[in-house]
C-alpha cells in the first residue's frame, strides 16, 4: 500500500514537474493533449464499460464546454472559473438531453445520443451569442486575452484533469455507485429487483461522465483559442475516447492511459499524414475489434499468463 | 395574397411528400439489418454516400447517367454489404452488444477519410440534364428530381416486399428474423443468410445514394446527416413494417420542408433532428409502432 503510495506521488510529481524540465515545447502540447484525452477516455470508460451506456454525444459536451469557455472568458470571467462553469454546464446538458435518450436502451442510446451534437452543431452555426464583429462576423470565436498564460500553466491545468479524473473513476468503483453499475451491468434484471435503482445510477454515471468530458473539453479549448462549430461537434471528439478505451481494453482501470498513450503517439506520427489519420485509426478500431477485443491489457494478461502459467 | 402563401404551403406540403419517399429508402436498408440482425448499421449513411460517389465517379469520369451506372453500383454495393457482414460483423456477433456498434463505427470513420482524400471536401451534386427540371401542376411547381425520387422509392419498395415475400432467400431472411434457432432448426443457413441481407440492404444504400445525389449537394461529412435521417425515419415509423417505414420517411420529408418554409434552409435540417428527440422522448416506440 505505502510502496503503490509512493509510486503515485513519485509519478505525479515527475508528471508535474515537466514543464520545468527544458523539454521542447511541442512535448509539453503532447503531454497535455494526453491528459485531456485521458480524462475524455476515462469518462467514456465509465460510460460504455461500466455502466453500458454506448454514448456517442461526447461531442457535444466537449462543444458545450468549449463555448461556454470562451464566452465567459469574452465577457471578463477569470479562465480558472469559465472552466469549471464549462463543465457545469455541460453536466446539465446531460441532465436535460437524458430525458429523450435515456428512453432508449443499447444501440437506441447509441444512436439517441448520435442526434444530439448534430443538432448542436447546426445551432451553433446559427446562434451569435456575442456580438457579431468578435471573429468576421462567423460562428467561431477566438479566445480573448489570454496572451500572458504560459503553456506550463495550461499544462498543469490538463494534468490535473487527467489525474483527477483517473483517480474518480477509482473513487466511483469502490463506492456504492460502481457497485450498483457492476451489479447492472453483470444482469440489470437482478440488480433492479434488489432494490437498485437502475435509471437513476446510469443518470448519475451520464452527468458525471458530461461533466468531466466538458472540463476536459473546455481545458482542450483553452489550449487551441479558438472554437467554431465544425471542430467543437466534430465526430472526433466520439472517436478519440472509443479508440484509446478499445485499445487499451473496455471496463479495466489501466485501458484508458494505455490507450489513451497510444492514441497520442499515433496522433504524433500521424502528424505529417493528417488527412489520412482517421482513415488508419478507423482501420486501428476494426482490426482491435476483430482481433484483441478486450484490448492490451487483455494480451497483457494473456503473455503473462502464458509465460509464467495460468491458474 | 393568403391564396399565393396557401399555394406556396400546398407546393412546401407536397414537396415534403416526394422527400418523404427519398427519406423512406435512406432507412430501408437500415431497418432490414436492424430486423434481421438486431443490429443498428452506424456506417449506413457513410455507405449510402459510397453510393453516391461511386455515381458520382461514373458520371464524371466515364460519362454514364447516374441511374444508369445503377447497373453497376447495386452489384458493387451488395458484394461489399456481403464482405462486410461475412468477414468483419458476423466475427463480432453475441461477442458483446458494442463490438458491431464500434467496428461498424470504425468503418464509417474509413469511408469518410477515404472520401475526403479521394474527391476532397468540397460539396459536390450529381448534376445531370434533368436533375434541375422541374414542371408545373396547377401552379405547383414540382421538381423532377423529387418525383424520381419518390417513383425510385416505391419501386425499390415494392421490389423488396415481393423479394422478401415470395423467393426463397427471402423467406428465409424473414425467418432468421423471426427467429433465429428455428430458422437454423429448418435447415437455413443463418451466417450467410445475414450476409445476404446485409448485402441487400446495400443495395437499396446504393439507390437511395443516388436519387439523395440528384436531390441535394453532398460533401465526404453527410453520411452522418443521412444516418440520422434513416435513424429518424426507423424511429418515427416503428420499426419492422414497411408501411410504417413509408409514412416515417413521409413525416421527416414534411417536416424539413415545412421547417425550411418557415424557418430558412438553414436550419431545415434543425427540425428534422429535434423532431427525432422529441418522439424519442415522448414516443420512443416510435409513432407508428405497437
Amino acid at each position: 500500500m505505502i510502496k503503490r503510495l509512493a509510486s503515485f506521488t513519485v509519478a505525479i510529481v515527475f508528471l508535474a514537474a515537466l514543464p520545468k524540465l527544458g523539454l521542447p515545447q511541442e512535448w509539453i502540447l503532447y503531454a497535455l493533449l494526453f491528459f485531456v484525452y485521458l480524462a475524455m477516455a476515462n469518462m467514456w470508460n465509465l460510460l460504455c464499460g461500466y455502466s453500458g451506456l454506448i454514448s456517442l454525444c461526447q461531442p457535444a459536451f466537449v462543444g458545450i464546454a468549449g463555448y461556454t469557455l470562451v464566452i465567459l472568458v469574452w465577457i471578463g470571467v477569470p479562465f480558472h472559473v469559465a472552466i469549471a462553469a464549462g463543465g457545469i454546464i455541460a453536466g446539465l446538458f446531460a441532465v436535460v438531453i437524458s430525458i429523450p435518450v435515456f428512453r432508449l436502451r443499447g444501440i437506441y442510446f447509441a444512436i439517441g445520443t448520435l442526434v444530439v451534437p448534430e443538432a448542436l452543431r447546426i445551432l451553433f452555426l446559427l446562434w451569435r451569442p456575442v456580438g457579431g464583429k468578435l471573429h468576421g462576423g462567423g460562428a467561431g470565436y477566438m479566445l480573448r486575452g489570454m496572451g500572458a498564460v504560459s503553456v506550463g500553466h495550461y499544462y498543469w491545468i490538463a494534468c490535473a484533469v487527467g489525474i483527477g479524473s483517473f483517480f474518480l473513476i477509482r473513487l466511483i468503483l469502490r463506492s456504492k455507485l460502481g457497485l450498483g453499475l457492476a451489479a447492472i451491468r453483470d444482469n440489470d434484471r437482478s440488480a433492479a429487483s434488489s432494490g437498485l435503482n437502475v435509471f437513476r445510477l446510469k443518470l448519475y454515471s451520464f452527468v458525471i461522465a458530461g461533466f468531466v468530458t466538458g472540463i476536459a473539453g473546455a481545458v482542450f479549448y483553452l489550449y487551441q483559442g479558438y472554437v467554431e462549430p465544425g471542430g467543437a461537434f466534430s465526430i472526433q471528439w466520439t472517436m478519440i475516447p472509443i479508440l484509446a478505451t478499445v485499445i487499451g481494453g473496455i471496463g479495466t482501470e489501466a485501458g484508458p492511459i494505455i490507450g489513451t498513450v497510444v492514441v497520442v503517439f499515433l496522433d504524433f506520427l500521424l502528424a505529417r499524414y493528417a488527412g489520412f489519420s482517421m482513415l488508419i485509426q478507423g482501420a486501428i478500431l476494426v482490426g482491435i475489434m476483430l482481433l484483441a477485443p478486450q484490448g492490451i491489457v487483455e494480451i497483457g494478461r494473456q503473455v503473462r499468463d502464458y509465460r509464467f502459467g495460468s491458474k | 395574397m393568403a391564396s399565393a402563401i396557401l399555394l406556396d404551403l400546398t407546393n412546401t406540403l407536397l414537396m415534403g411528400l416526394l422527400l418523404g419517399g427519398l427519406y423512406a429508402l435512406i432507412a430501408l436498408g437500415l431497418s432490414l439489418v436492424f430486423g434481421v440482425m438486431k443490429m443498428i448499421n452506424v456506417a449506413h449513411g457513410d455507405l449510402i454516400l459510397f453510393g453516391t460517389y461511386f455515381a458520382y465517379a461514373a458520371m464524371t469520369l466515364l460519362g454514364i447517367d447516374p441511374i444508369l451506372s445503377l447497373i453497376i453500383g447495386v452489384p458493387v454495393l451488395f458484394a461489399i454489404g456481403f464482405g462486410i457482414q461475412r468477414y468483419l460483423m458476423s466475427r463480432a456477433f453475441g461477442r458483446s452488444m458494442e463490438a458491431p456498434l464500434l467496428i461498424a463505427f470504425g468503418i464509417s470513420l474509413m469511408l469518410q477519410n477515404l472520401q475526403q482524400i479521394l474527391w476532397t471536401p468540397m460539396s459536390k451534386g450529381l448534376t445531370t440534364s434533368y436533375a434541375l427540371d422541374s414542371f408545373e401542376l396547377g401552379g405547383i411547381h414540382v421538381p423532377l428530381a423529387y418525383l424520381l425520387d419518390f417513383a425510385a422509392a416505391v419501386v425499390v419498395m415494392v421490389f423488396l416486399s415481393q423479394f422478401l415475400g415470395r423467393t426463397y432467400l427471402g423467406k428465409a431472411i424473414t425467418g432468421a428474423a423471426q427467429d433465429k434457432t428455428a430458422a437454423q432448426l429448418m435447415g437455413i443457413n443463418t451466417g450467410r443468410v445475414y450476409a445476404f441481407a446485409f448485402a441487400v440492404s446495400m443495395a437499396t444504400a446504393a439507390f437511395a445514394g443516388v436519387f439523395l445525389g440528384l436531390t441535394f449537394p453532398f460533401t465526404p461529412q453527410s453520411g452522418i446527416s443521412f444516418l440520422i435521417i434513416a435513424f429518424g425515419v426507423v424511429i418515427v415509423g416503428g420499426l419492422g413494417s414497411m408501411v410504417g417505414t413509408f409514412l416515417g420517411g413521409m413525416v421527416l420529408g414534411v417536416a424539413q420542408t415545412l421547417g425550411g418554409f418557415f424557418l430558412g434552409p438553414t436550419s431545415q435540417m434543425l427540425v428534422v433532428y429535434f423532431l427525432v428527440l422529441l418522439v424519442l422522448a415522448v414516443r420512443p416506440q416510435g409513432l407508428f409502432g405497437r
